[in-house]
Order: C-alpha cells, then sequence, then structure tokens
C-alpha cells in the first residue's frame, strides 16, 4: 500500500450523527474523520448498520441528526464514485455493460445533451482498468457476480470519483473472484491515489486490504488502523469469544 | 397489397384514423417499455381506465349544465378531463409505490375497478353517452379530424422528443436511483417529469383508441421487444417498431374483414407475441444443442 499518498487532510467530518430509517436510530451517535487517500474498511454484523451509514454518508439517506461534511476538493464539491450491491440493480433493464458504465457520464453531461465521443472512449477505458474489457457488449444481466462488480467498479471509477465508496462488493463471489475484483481496487487506489470507504462483512479481505477500519458492533463505532483493531485480542473482545 | 395500396391513398376516407392508429402504435410503446422496465405494468391497465373515467366526467358536466357545451370543441374537453384525472393519478401511484408498503396490485386493482364503475355510472346518467361518448370511450376511430390529428400528433411528439431528449436521466433515475442521487440529480424531478409524460401520453392515446387499445400498445410491444433486446436501444426501436408495424396491418386486417379496428389491433399483437415467444424458446433450444453438439 502506498502509505506515503495518505495525508492528513481530511475528506470527511461525521458529528454527532444519527443514523437510521425513519424513525428507527440504528447508530445514534456517528463521529467519524476519513483521511485523504485513505482506505478503509466498514466492518460489521448483518443489521449492524454498514450500508446504512454508506448510504448516509452518501446523500440517499438523510441523517437523522448531526452534520455531515464532505471536504471540497480544488474548490468544488468532491465526486462520489458508488458502486452498489449487485443484486440491488433490477435484471429486467436490457443494458449492456458498456451501457452501464456509460451512465456515470450523468454527472459531467447536462440533461439533453449527447454524450460525446470522449466520454465514451473514458468509458471503454474504465472497463479495461477493472479487467472488463471484454465484457462491453454483453448484458449485464447475464454476466457472473464477479464480473458484474468488475463492470460496477469501472461504472464507479468512470464518474471520475475523489472519493469511492463501495457496497459489499466481494458479497456471494467465489474467493477467486473476491481476490480479483479486491486486486483491481488496490491498484485503482494506488495509481489514482483515491480515498476508499469499503463496506464489507469479510474480516479477512478488510485486514489484507485496507489501512483503516470502522468497526460497528451493538450501535458503537470503532475506528482505528487495522493493525491495532484487528488483532486477535481486539476482535475476542469485541465478539465476546475465543477463538481457537 | 390492393387493400394496403388504399388505405395508403392520400384520398383515402379514413387516412386520418389510419395516421392516429399509427401514431398510438408507434409512440406507446415507447412510454410502455419505462413502465416494463419500472414493473409498472399494472399501472398500464389502470392508468387508461382512469383516463376514460376522467373523459366520462368531463362529459357529464356539460350534461349536468355545470360548464356550457363545447359542440365544436369537445375533443379538447375530454383531453382536460382524462389529463386532470391521469396525471394526479399517476403521480400519488408511483409516489406509493416508491415508498413501499401496502400491496401495489391491490391499489392498481382498486384504483381499476372504482374508474371502470365510475365511467360505467357516468356514461348511464348523462344522455351525450348513447351518442359521441361511448364510441370515444370505446376507441371507435372512425371520424378523426385534422384538427384533433394535429393535435394528436403535437403531443405524441412532444412526449417522444422529450422521451429522447432526457432518455439518459430517464435510464439512471428508473434503473439506478441511488447513484442519480450521488451524482446530484433531482430525482423527484426526473420522476415526475418522466410520470407525466406517461399520463400525457395515456390520455391522447385513450382518446384516440379507448383503454383497451391504449394498454395493449403500452404492454404487449415491450414484451415482445423484451424478448430479443441486447440494450436500451434495441428495446426501444424494436418495442416501437412492432407497435407502428401492427397498427397497419392491424387497420388492414379490419378495414379488409370489417372488423372494429382496435380489438382486431390488440388480436394481432397478441399473436405476435406468442410467435416472438416461440421462435425465442426454439431459438435457445437450437443454440444448446449446437452447445451439447
Amino acid at each position: 500500500m502506498a502509505a506515503n499518498s495518505v495525508t492528513q487532510e481530511l475528506v470527511l467530518k461525521l458529528e454527532h450523527v444519527a443514523v437510521g430509517y425513519s424513525r428507527r436510530v440504528i447508530l445514534p451517535d456517528v463521529n467519524l474523520h476519513l483521511r485523504r487517500g485513505s482506505f478503509t474498511g466498514l466492518l460489521g454484523a448483518n443489521g449492524s448498520g454498514k450500508s446504512t451509514l454508506l448510504k448516509t454518508i452518501l446523500g440517499i439517506l438523510p441523517p437523522l441528526q448531526g452534520c455531515i461534511a464532505l471536504v471540497p476538493v480544488e474548490g468544488r464539491a468532491p465526486v462520489l464514485g458508488y458502486m452498489p450491491q449487485r443484486d440491488s440493480l433490477d435484471p429486467i433493464y436490457p443494458l449492456s455493460s458498456f451501457e452501464i458504465v456509460l451512465m456515470a457520464a450523468c454527472g459531467r453531461v447536462g440533461p439533453g445533451r449527447i454524450v460525446n465521443k470522449t466520454e465514451r472512449d473514458f468509458a471503454r477505458h474504465c472497463l479495461a482498468e477493472t479487467g472488463a474489457a471484454d465484457l462491453s457488449p454483453k448484458m449485464f444481466a447475464q454476466l457472473s457476480g464477479g464480473q458484474k462488480q468488475r463492470v460496477l467498479m469501472a461504472r464507479a471509477l468512470a464518474t471520475k470519483p475523489d472519493f469511492l465508496l463501495l457496497d459489499e462488493p466481494t458479497a456471494g463471489i467465489d474467493a477467486q473472484a473476491t481476490h480479483a475484483v479486491m486486486e483491481v481496487l488496490k491498484q485503482i487506489h494506488q495509481q489514482h491515489r483515491l480515498t476508499v470507504l469499503l463496506v464489507s462483512h469479510d474480516l479477512a479481505t478488510v485486514r489484507q486490504y485496507a489501512e483503516d477500519v470502522i468497526w460497528l458492533h451493538e450501535g458503537r463505532l470503532l475506528h482505528g488502523a487495522v493493525g491495532e483493531l484487528l488483532t486477535r485480542d481486539k476482535i475476542e473482545e469485541l465478539l465476546s469469544l475465543q477463538l481457537h | 397489397m390492393d387493400t394496403l395500396r388504399e388505405i395508403l391513398s392520400p384520398n383515402f376516407l379514413l387516412r386520418n384514423s389510419i395516421y392516429i392508429s399509427l401514431l398510438v402504435g408507434l409512440v406507446c410503446p415507447l412510454v410502455g417499455v419505462y413502465l416494463t422496465l419500472r414493473r409498472l405494468i399494472f399501472m398500464g391497465v389502470a392508468l387508461p381506465q382512469i383516463s376514460s373515467c376522467g373523459v366520462a366526467f368531463a362529459f357529464s358536466l356539460q350534461a349536468w349544465g355545470i360548464i356550457p357545451h363545447l359542440h365544436e370543441r369537445e375533443h379538447g374537453l375530454a383531453f382536460i378531463g382524462s389529463t386532470l384525472f391521469t396525471l394526479p393519478t399517476i403521480l400519488v401511484l408511483a409516489l406509493m409505490a416508491r415508498r413501499g408498503g401496502g400491496s401495489v396490485e391491490g391499489r392498481l386493482g382498486t384504483v381499476y375497478v372504482l374508474a371502470g364503475a365510475w365511467s360505467i355510472l357516468l356514461l348511464v346518467t348523462n344522455p351525450l353517452g348513447e351518442h359521441g361518448l361511448l364510441d370515444m370511450l370505446k376507441g371507435e376511430i372512425i371520424a378523426i379530424s385534422n384538427g384533433d390529428l394535429m393535435w394528436t400528433a403535437g403531443s405524441f411528439g412532444a412526449v417522444v422528443l422529450t422521451l429522447f431528449l432526457f432518455r439518459k436521466e430517464f435510464l439512471l433515475v428508473s434503473f439506478d436511483r441511488e447513484m442519480a442521487i450521488t451524482l446530484q440529480k433531482n430525482v423527484v424531478f426526473w420522476d415526475a417529469l418522466l410520470f407525466l409524460l406517461i399520463g400525457l401520453a395515456i390520455s391522447m392515446a385513450v382518446l384516440s383508441v379507448g383503454p383497451l387499445v391504449a394498454f395493449g400498445f403500452l404492454l404487449i410491444p415491450p414484451l415482445t421487444a423484451h424478448l430479443f433486446a441486447r440494450n436500451m436501444r434495441q428495446f426501444a426501436l424494436l418495442a416501437s417498431g412492432i407497435g407502428g408495424a401492427t397498427a397497419l396491418v392491424g387497420f388492414c386486417l379490419a378495414y379488409r374483414w370489417d372488423y372494429p379496428v382496435g380489438p382486431t389491433d390488440v388480436a394481432l399483437l397478441g399473436v405476435v407475441y406468442f410467435l416472438s415467444f416461440a421462435v425465442k424458446k426454439f431459438w435457445g433450444f437450437c443454440s444448446q444443442a449446437t452447445g451439447r453438439g
């Protein structure tokens, strides 16, 4: 990991933020600072509020209280690259992988304007960067889990993001595909010096690839370096069990 | 061929009727594409019925003396009634579907049956119903004036142009609403505009061909095109092409054998769908057999 790419400059600040749906509070008091260029894993059990926190940061869900600040980049609001869970996308849409990636251009090309050749070439470039160039004409709905993740990662990359947020990118795919997807992500993080926030329930993946970790446990949030938080003793303490 | 030549002749007495049929056949499937993709097909059943109810209500206002008789502008009155009923309904139903909770099918079924019942009640209490109104609701497209044709063509043209211009925005908010929000898109605005276009197209189609035929063209061509489409462009063009071709052939058959045009069109759409389905299955079977071989 290119440690020198991580700066002390902040990209995200959450102060006393309550996170949840409607009136149901899942995380009552979140205080969190993320550094620009960091690679952070967001861990927690099912229902702990990982995806809810991610969607609140993205602006998809409003915070129930508190303040979320995305620090401007070069005087403009940072661009968020979002990779949703692949099962959240309806397979009824007859979309090619290329069309999926091209959607990212909507952030730059205004309503009523045609997506030009430069944008199309960039979409192809992003597909190539995630190793999905050959998937371009294929229907997204007919791809395997790992292939879909590559295409969705290409789409997130095609937004030209300052901050990449991924929701369970390795859920439901085999070990080989998980390794391939994570290696692509690692490469993108290093090459583009992107800030990455990765939601996962896979402790081993987060331990291998992330620098920092946020652990959600029973409504509490623990934030620290992987080497500090993901030690055997700390995990035992958090989960209140003995690991053998 | 003789029938087709006669129908396409500029001196053909019912030329405005064939033009209206073609417009509905070409445009309704483009709107139906979004109803299909957003899994709102039942809305395609309920909305034409609501539109009919709006037409019946507008004419009832005339019969009850609440508004004056507009002999030369009945089409405009019907359009206003249809649109005033359709647009709020589509927006409320879409909002409720987006919020979740309850049964979407139940709501749409209730709207459908209530709108149907009220349309009939308004018709039987309206002396005008015995004359032109019933024909309008049945979708009799025999007497279409040049003014009505231009008005319909203009409205459909505006719908198609808007759908084309903002296709990437409509697709994004339909397919991945969350990503649209992260890209700072005003998803409520784009949803509202899309539903407004759907409502407008349905209102015009119901006035032109009646609720049954409008629903047929909204639903069946997109379902048929979905069997073969590999991307969005193919999907939209195929659906519209199937709708337009069926409208033309259906009109020819109805004229040749003196059948009612609307039911002939829908029956033909059904034949096209089942043939396409069979071809698709056969194609898949052959591909599998070739793969195994």
